[in-house]
């Protein structure tokens, strides 16, 4: 894999003669008067500073990238003088449809401006003041536990295809690496959630993993996007508003705030790139839908993980009691219906319009959601 | 002077209060979302459109009913259950976890939210954060309720 | 390249019974409770700083306790779950603990996140409204600014690349790696706009500069690939930063230059560590680093002909393009060459690999460099 210089410049002549001539004053300043746009980016709004939108500015904006990027494969800043041997980086997303969402500058933005602190954000101690009942600790670990392993599993997702993404996308790329950070940082709330309440850790979910695996190796970026951004996306902010509005401590509905403010933004991108994707390639409506269609059971996969839905029971009843438990399911039969149709929702406003009406996991979940 | 509930007296109070702690505001993020709030009474509903920008609340106003075209979420709820809340902010300082606008609207049984658009209505939980905090305003302002 | 699930649960109906019997009865299978885990208590150490990893340094839950060859989790489980039969296999390249450890890995990842800082509103743009730097100034700035962003930009696909080949038991390392990506993301952000707000633009490309960044993401390992973009780049790129703010033509430039030096520096310890780790825990490896660094050196020293940054650099640090600019230009800039290699030597002497001067063909041009520096008459 190892990429090696094309010689030894150390006992190259010419580059000792170029290094001799600069340092001898005779400067080439060939670069000087580079071929490239003057422009001088001023901030429109002061209190917000100075946006990426602020600099979508001719040549430079992201307003100007093309469908088809041919002519750049190498690491040159967009709007830069190319010139010279420049190395080709194998990129393989070059069209912007297949990467680009419409509010994904403002959601980079966003994302640096909430940023939060799991270690002192959180009132960890406030679990010692106030500790949980034995089965609702148990409860928790196991579910901060499955919600590790999607957090893993999405932070790989976003690493995986960052350096596939040609240069000129910069601005998405930069979400990328802030969507890397955001499920860090989760996953390091998750863990310490996990662990601080004294219960240690539950067991890994075969199912969830089998499905989120499926998901993360999708065999294209707008594929692995919807599933991973706005599907598993989607059912982690579910997740996280039902644990905030059950949450059994302090630190849980703290911890959850943060947390639904980060998965909503994972959701509105993965909604945004489908969109952009359908609207500017339509032709792939129908093998967009098929691969929905496919892979749609990995949702079975995750809700229907006894680690993740017989935890959601114990939280959201406030026990292992009959009359808890029979709460408990009452809820969770309602968060089935709501992660579910919110799913639908976003994948209808993303241009899926038939998404609800041939789906097959539909009716299995209302059936399950109806037994309770 | 008590400030009555709903009006946009009351929304205008919590946003002098949110420019006075700018700081606070400042720390939890931008927050760029119009959503309408929807306070029924008895049959009749008195509507309000609150816009806000960058760390501010930077215009509301009372209108006749709420376009959802137009906002990217509307909370909607009787007035029994608005005063709740304000009421439990005004005991706690803040609200307590049964009386957070998630755990309120989670089912949409107390407070009901209603979009058009999906994209509008995951506005509410980015920034869940900042919407709380400013209706925890609520604890610093005297509210009467008519 | 789709991994296609060993079930499809749609049609798995012992999957659907189950939850349905669940669901309907409230009768639940419950063995995730039995989980065959170590039940700790961690506190803060400090609650100052909140709960760290540190403080989760517990048992079979802490980092210490991670082997060093990982055998028992391929899956996506967090270190320290109970791993049932029948989880996928995540693929991890590396599973050895000292081809990505160091020591303070998960204080390094802690102070990413708490020293988050924003391009957008943590550097006062708007007094640059009123700044018009003079044109030889201006496009030497904006030269530089180009040259760094085509750096940070690769800093953000290298570790990227590598995340998700690391085993998922070395949680602190993946979340360091992810909190690099997005500091390195944050750099090229402050760059292009530091570059786009000039009145200039962006200038010319450096295409031996894009070699040497190739090589920093393609190495054969991650510690080969550590030791390049880790300690040789991104060590060069502090000492160019701390000359850069010290070039710095406006207060505005010289914040820029602050808060990216915060995070490069964290970069660089991170490297330094985990070579130290390397070379101690996995001595066989040593060859195989000295021969990595015999090609990153070369590309390293292959930039010296970029003559398009040495030139902003000489411009900048001289004031214009006077012939006294120049030489003054030329002064301080040598004595940052040498100061940057100098560094680089140090550091690699400090984690344990003195003998790297003896065998480096860019120890010989330090020195011939800093002969002719001294010949010439200036004083370092």
């Amino acid at each position: 894999m190892a990429f090696y210089a094309d010689k030894d410049y150390t006992t190259d002549q010419t580059v000792f003669e170029a290094v001799n001539q600069v340092m001898s004053g005779n400067l080439t300043l060939f670069w000087y008067d580079a071929k490239t746009e003057k422009v001088k980016g001023k901030p429109t709004d002061l209190r917000r500073g100075l946006t990426y939108k602020d600099l979508d500015l001719g040549s430079y904006g992201y307003s100007s990238i093309p469908e088809n990027l041919r002519t750049s494969q190498s690491m040159v800043a967009r709007g830069s003088e190319k010139w010279g041997n420049l190395p080709d980086m194998g990129y393989v997303v070059n069209r912007k449809s297949e990467i680009w969402a419409d509010n994904v500058t403002y959601l980079y933005e966003e994302d640096k401006s909430r940023r939060w602190t799991p270690a002192v954000d959180v009132p960890w101690s406030d679990l010692d003041a106030h500790p949980i009942a034995a089965p609702i600790e148990a409860a928790c670990s196991q579910l901060y536990t499955f919600l590790q392993e999607c957090a893993l599993v999405s932070m790989d997702f976003a690493a995986r295809w960052v350096p596939l993404v040609n240069q000129d996308f910069i601005e998405q790329k930069s979400w990328m690496c802030a969507q890397m950070f955001n499920w860090a940082r989760l996953n390091e709330a998750f863990r310490k959630r996990a662990l601080c309440g004294g219960a240690g850790l539950g067991r890994a979910s075969v199912s969830g993993e089998q499905g989120l695996k499926e998901w993360l190796w999708a065999d294209s970026y707008p594929k692995g996007s919807l599933s991973i951004n706005l599907s598993l996306g989607g059912i982690v902010l579910a997740i996280c508003r039902h644990v905030a509005a059950f949450a059994p401590s302090k630190v849980d509905r703290v911890l959850m705030g943060y947390a639904m403010q980060d998965s909503a933004r994972q959701t509105a991108y993965g909604s945004g790139q489908l969109r952009y994707y359908l609207t500017h390639r339509p032709a792939e409506m129908s093998a967009m839908q098929e691969y929905v269609d496919d892979s749609e059971h990995v949702m079975l996969a995750l809700l229907g993980s006894p680690e993740l839905i017989e935890p959601l029971i114990i939280i959201s009843g406030g026990g292992l009691q009959k009359d808890q438990v029979q709460a408990g399911r009452a809820a969770v039969a309602k968060f089935l219906r709501l992660a579910i149709s919110e799913y639908f929702e976003r994948l209808e406003a993303a241009g899926l319009a038939a998404s609800r009406t041939r789906s097959r996991i539909a009716p299995v979940v209302e059936r399950i959601s109806a037994a309770a | 002077m008590a400030i009555s509930f709903p009006s946009t007296d009351y929304f205008e109070a919590l946003k002098g209060k949110m420019t006075a702690q700018q700081e606070k505001f400042r720390r939890l993020g931008f927050i760029d979302t119009t959503f309408g709030v929807k306070v029924g009474n008895n049959g009749k509903a008195r509507n309000f459109v609150l816009e806000f920008e960058v760390f501010d609340l930077k215009n509301v106003r009372e209108v006749d009913a709420i376009d959802l075209k137009k906002v990217d979420f509307m909370i909607e709820g009787d007035a029994r259950v608005w005063r709740e809340m304000i009421e439990n902010i005004h005991r706690n300082g803040e609200a307590d976890s049964s009386h957070d606008l998630n755990t309120l609207a989670h089912f949409g049984e107390q407070l009901k939210i209603v979009y058009d658009d999906p994209d509008g209505h995951d506005k509410l939980y980015r920034f869940m954060e900042s919407i709380q905090k400013f209706f925890d305003l609520s604890s610093q302002v005297e509210v009467s309720f008519s | 390249m789709a991994y296609l699930s060993t079930t499809n649960y749609l049609e798995d109906k012992d999957f659907i019974d189950k939850w349905l019997y669940t669901m309907r009865t409230g009768e639940m299978d419950l063995s995730w409770m039995k989980a065959a885990t170590e039940k700790v208590k961690p506190h803060e150490a400090n609650s100052r700083r909140g709960l760290t990893y540190r403080d989760l340094d517990l048992g079979s839950y802490g980092f210490t306790g991670v082997p060093e060859k990982v055998r028992g989790n391929r899956s996506y489980a967090p270190r320290g779950a109970e791993i049932p039969a029948g989880v996928p296999d995540a693929q991890p390249w590396v599973s050895r603990k000292s081809e990505v450890w160091a020591f303070n890995t998960e204080s390094y990842y802690e102070e990413a996140v708490s020293r988050q800082w924003n391009v957008t509103t943590d550097i006062p743009w708007e007094r640059l409204d009123s700044v018009e730097l003079p044109e030889t100034i201006g496009k030497a700035l904006s030269q530089l600014m180009t040259f760094l962003t085509e750096v940070e930009m690769i800093a953000t696909d290298t570790p990227a690349m590598w995340l998700p080949r690391l085993n998922p038991d070395f949680i602190e390392v993946k979340a360091f790696i992810a909190a690099q990506a997005m500091d390195e993301a944050r750099h090229t952000e402050a760059f292009r706009k530091r570059a786009l707000t000039t009145g200039w633009g962006l200038m010319k490309a450096s295409p031996v500069n894009e070699m040497a960044l190739k090589h920093l993401r393609d190495a054969d390992s991650f510690s080969e690939m550590s030791v390049a973009l880790h300690l040789v780049a991104e060590g060069n790129v502090l000492t160019m930063f701390r000359f850069s703010e010290y070039l710095s033509p406006t207060d505005v430039d010289k914040r820029i230059f602050r808060l990216v030096m915060q995070d490069e520096a964290r970069h660089v310890g991170y490297g330094m560590q985990h070579f130290k780790y390397v070379l101690e825990n996995f001595p066989e490896k040593r060859e195989v680093l000295h021969a990595h660094l015999d090609e990153a050196e070369n590309i390293s020293f292959a930039g010296s002909a970029a003559t398009e940054l040495t030139e902003s650099f000489i411009i900048l640090a001289g004031g214009g393009l006077k012939k006294e600019n120049i030489e003054e230009g030329i002064k301080i800039t040598t004595k940052f060459n040498l100061k940057q290699m100098e560094e680089h030597f140090e550091r690699l002497d400090k984690c344990g690999m003195p003998e790297r001067k003896q065998r480096s063909k860019l120890y010989q041009m330090y020195e011939m460099g800093r002969a002719a520096a001294e010949a010439a008459g200036i004083k370092l």
